[in-house]
């Protein structure tokens, strides 16, 4: 690996990204900074076996996840099975009561998922958090790709690897599956945004519009694309980069700049499918996600495929036992936070911290998860021209139309900090592209 | 069994001319097992086309844009309803009513509620109508019925923190006080029998039913009250959301009446 002829460009692809505007945004003591993303040319490498196994339990995951969302935002069978307790449904800052009783087209929820997992130092991957609101990420490895299949050919002659610029064909088909008629758009808060390089990347990859709040308009149910020359094209679907409360502040927050008044209107009368549907919070919460496994067993009756990191919910009796007699062995996740925040090693905390910590989390039990520390596998990174080794995790993508897909690549984050095991890249961390291999 | 006639009428008068106006209204009587709704005659002025909704409450709603620019809206329905039964709201149905159990808005109790509740004794009370009435009974006595003192965004704990304030406020702190109590129970947006403005109140769940109760008044509501919707408080069933661009000040005007019809 280490002699891969790639290698030799790193800087050359790394100063491209930066020309093309692969840029992330970050909040730091409230300051916002707009910082590179470090890309590292040394792939992650997946085989074909291993990863057909991923991807039939990421399938799997996602399909569960969908019947959940439905399941809550109507019945709520689950709930009344006693498999998930009422409290964390409705206590969840995800849970939106404006979403119950709209099915949205197709009965889909979650078209694109990004779900991150680490492998283990036991060769087996575990899944660390579901991201079924407005995951990003999956322009990176495609751009990444592209640049360095131009700057060293030969390297890509010589490994049979799957092609992951097939991502924007996977969204398109996922967005057309649920379309009821229009055209398709992404829609974007703008050029400030954190993520503004991948909005307009995969508009420009699926052929989709790219278009802010003030360009869609909502006249007779319908939602409407105003184009530069003042045309109104009817929209049937909304790939939608902005989160669920500034959406519609006609029906979420009404301070929002960037919506669209009443295109929740136009939603529940089924006439656009937001892409994800509103409410999907709800079901990536971190307390949620103990209840995935049972969610597999409950709704598709099988035995889940991958597993979650050993966790634990001090919400129940026996599981605080079990906290609190090993804390120091446990990483502690405060529900409501993300992006790597909120996180804390309890073998990290001074006497007085955890003190203090044990008071908090006896008061609010339901705000927390504990889970055991997953030693996972280092993988190399190539720092001033030295490979050393760094803690990564990989986010998959599951896009949903007829059925699930995976796509056969996915965004390798690794830490840049030699002791953190913490990759997001909201934290300062660089990125690889992942390989998967044919047969 | 009784007919109630009524006339709902908001004007919002504006410094300037608004260019452009979204509106979500929620002023149609419910139709359920309680109460029919007939003859129903709604205007809009300045005249635009508009469309008819349920929000996830299942309240009713009309909702559209006024593009061309005004300094005045006037939103006016008219119409009977029949109140169809009197001693309770309705059989809960299958749906879980978690969601009115929960703290959420504008009730989510603070150290004052807190107290308050402590303080309640329900060692007498043999069932949640019950609790229901007894907490009524105090709340009614605890706090002062004073149009001003709160704002519509007055939260519960604030309310009770002042001690006085409207219906919305009763509603708003008798709901927290049962949920805190384990008792489901819903804010309820209606109009009241006489001449005035809008009333609130609340639903209970005891047993299989929603019972509804008026702290500001210390009674059950009867075949005189006209219910427009519910929500888990004040905001999910606001009667009138509005958008819009300029405008400047506004004031807003709004008359109620409601009158038997022999």
């Amino acid at each position: 690996m280490q002699q891969l002829e790639l290698l030799k460009h790193t800087d050359k692809i790394n100063e491209l990204l930066a020309r093309y505007g692969v840029k992330f945004g970050i909040y730091k003591n409230n300051i916002f900074k707009e910082q590179l993303f470090p890309f590292d040319s040394i792939p992650r490498i997946i085989e074909h076996k291993e990863f057909s196994h991923l991807e039939k339990g990421l399938k799997q995951r996602v399909m569960a996840l969908n019947l959940f969302l439905k399941d809550i935002y109507s019945k709520k069978q689950i709930v009344k099975d006693g498999i998930v307790p009422e409290d964390f449904i409705f206590a969840s800052s995800g849970y939106m009561a404006e979403c119950e009783g709209t099915v949205p087209p197709k009965g889909i929820y979650s078209h694109i998922s990004g779900i991150d997992l680490v492998k283990g130092k036991d060769d087996n991957w575990y899944i660390l958090e579901d991201n079924l609101r407005v995951p990003s990420g999956a322009s990176y490895p495609m751009i990444a790709r592209d640049l360095c299949r131009r700057s060293s050919p030969d390297t890509f002659h010589n490994y049979r690897l799957e092609d992951n610029r097939n991502y924007a064909d996977l969204l398109r088909r996922a967005m057309d599956y649920v379309n009821p008629g229009g055209h398709t758009v992404i829609l974007t808060p703008g050029r400030y945004n954190a993520a503004y390089f991948e909005h307009s990347y995969l508009a420009e990859k699926t052929g989709a519009h790219l278009a802010t709040g003030s360009e869609l308009i909502v006249e007779n149910d319908t939602l409407y694309y105003i184009s530069s020359d003042g045309t109104r094209e009817k929209v049937g679907a909304v790939y939608r980069r902005i989160s669920d409360e500034y959406l519609d502040p006609m029906n979420f927050n009404p301070e929002s700049l960037i919506g669209i008044p009443h295109i929740y209107e136009v939603f529940r009368k089924g006439n656009v499918a937001l892409i994800n549907a509103p409410g999907n919070g709800v079901a990536d919460d971190k307390g949620i996600y103990y209840f995935v496994p049972k969610m597999i067993r409950y709704y598709l009756d099988e035995e889940p495929i991958l597993c979650n990191a050993p966790t634990y919910l001090p919400f129940y009796e026996e599981d605080m036992k079990y906290v609190l007699s090993h804390f120091d062995e446990l990483v502690l996740k405060d529900v409501a936070e993300a992006g790597g925040y909120g996180v804390v090693f309890g073998n990290s905390m001074t006497k007085q911290q955890k003190q203090d910590f044990i008071d908090l989390l006896q008061r609010e039990p339901r705000r927390f998860i504990a889970q055991e520390v997953i030693d996972f596998q280092d993988l190399d990174i190539l720092e001033q021209g030295e490979i050393v080794p760094r803690k990564a995790d990989l986010r998959a993508f599951v896009l949903m139309a007829e059925e699930p897909m995976v796509w056969k690549s996915g965004l390798t984050r690794f830490s840049r900090n030699t002791d953190s095991f913490i990759v997001n890249s909201s934290q300062g961390g660089g990125f690889k592209d992942t390989w998967v291999l044919y047969q | 069994m009784s007919v109630l006639h009524f006339e709902y009428k908001m004007e919002i008068k504006y410094e300037e001319y608004v260019g452009r106006c979204y509106f979500t209204i929620k002023c149609i009587p419910k139709e359920d097992a309680r109460q029919h709704l007939r003859g129903l005659k709604l205007s809009v002025l300045p005249e635009v086309a508009y469309s008819w909704g349920k929000d996830s409450f299942g309240n009713r709603q009309i909702y559209g844009c006024e593009t061309e620019p005004h300094n005045q809206f006037v939103f006016q329905a008219v119409g009977d309803v029949e109140i169809i039964q009197t001693d309770y709201e309705e059989e809960a149905g299958d749906e879980t009513t978690g969601i009115f159990r929960v703290p959420h808005g504008k009730c989510v109790p603070g150290p004052g509620l807190s107290e308050y509740y402590k303080s309640q004794d329900f060692s007498r009370c043999k069932s949640h109508y019950e609790i229901c009435m007894a907490l009524m009974h105090s709340l009614h006595q605890d706090f002062s019925y004073v149009p001003g003192a709160t704002q519509v965004n007055t939260t519960a704990e604030e309310a009770w923190g002042m001690g006085r304030g409207v219906c919305q406020d009763y509603a708003h702190i008798y709901i927290t006080l049962l949920r805190m109590a384990g008792i489901p129970a819903r804010y309820v947006c209606g109009l009241i029998i006489g001449e005035g403005a809008s009333h609130a109140w609340a639903e209970a769940l005891c047993g299989n039913r929603w019972i509804a109760f008026d702290p500001t008044n210390d009674c059950l509501v009867l075949d005189h009250y006209i219910k427009l919707g519910h929500g888990r408080d004040a905001a999910d069933c606001a009667i009138n959301r509005g958008l819009m661009w300029n405008g400047g000040a506004q004031s807003q005007t709004i008359s109620v009446l409601v009158e038997k019809c022999e």
